[in-house]
């Protein structure tokens, strides 16, 4: 059976692109389009991965990743992290708040994103 | 070619990307990333490595005058690492002590080691060291994190 994937991700244009990026490698993908959704949906129902975007309405994805690290639920779940934001000082926060990858949305995003999944395992 | 210097003995890999334009800085990251992962570097790592590459990358673009960004392996005695260095000569005038200063608040929680080297012209080194990257792995847990950017 297929491993289920939540994407967290509020514009819809991206999160059907990233969908399609995981779908491409056996991936389940269920969606939430903001992070208390997001959040609700992961712990009721854990997936074997979590893709986060950083900048949601509500509750940005910093928030989101440090509420998932810290419920007993989904703190083992690999949360990575895409982003149109990838300065310094965001770059860490992500990190910081338990991200197991931070990548900015660039013209190499899908790419890194399947290495990064070969590489936690979950491929 | 350009010269690759710094204290530390290098090691494969051994990458260029010439930075001319906003679209390298894309392949700065890209290549940063595959030069981290044939070192042993974890996702979370690549991930600060890329970011320190991208900002050298940045600075290169805004002094207008293009340069080689090289990236490395390095080792030391049991340690192995990754270095990011590029030549600055638009540094030559400046205190290497500001230089320092500066890069430090910019990227000194996502490199191990800064280092300003010569002056003519002056050439920037970032390192990650592999053993220091696990540990901060390790630790990174712990860690409140509260902070936003």
């Amino acid at each position: 059976m297929a491993l289920e994937a939540l994407l967290i991700e509020d514009s819809k244009t991206q999160a059907a692109q990233i969908k399609d990026t995981l779908e491409s490698v056996g991936l389940r993908v269920r969606v939430a389009f903001d992070g208390p959704d997001g959040l609700r949906d992961a712990i009721e129902n854990p997936p074997s991965l979590i893709v986060l975007d950083v900048k949601l309405p509500t509750m940005d994805g910093f928030q989101v990743c440090r509420r998932l690290k810290r419920n007993p639920a989904t703190q083992d779940v690999p949360v990575i992290m895409l982003t149109e934001k990838a300065d310094p000082k965001a770059t860490m926060s992500g990190l910081r708040a338990g991200a197991d990858d931070y990548i900015p949305k660039d013209i190499f995003a899908a790419e890194h994103l399947i290495n990064t999944l070969q590489e936690l395992g979950i491929l | 070619m350009a010269r690759l210097s710094g204290p530390y003995f290098v090691q494969p890999p051994v990458m260029s990307v010439r930075v001319e334009d906003s679209m390298d800085v894309m392949i700065v990251r890209d290549t940063v990333r595959r030069a981290g992962s044939l070192l042993g570097f974890s996702p979370a790592n690549r991930a600060q490595l890329a970011s320190a590459a991208a900002t050298l990358a940045e600075l290169v673009l805004k002094t207008g005058e293009p340069q080689d960004l090289h990236l490395n392996g390095v080792r030391q005695g049991e340690k192995v690492g990754l270095q990011i260095s590029s030549e600055a000569p638009w540094l030559a005038n400046v205190a290497t002590s500001n230089v320092l200063i500066a890069l430090r608040s910019k990227l000194g929680d996502l490199v191990d080691e800064i280092l300003v080297e010569g002056n003519d012209p002056p050439n920037i080194l970032l390192v990650m060291w592999l053993s220091e990257a696990v540990r901060r792995d390790g630790h990174r847990e712990d860690e409140d994190g509260d902070d936003k950017p």
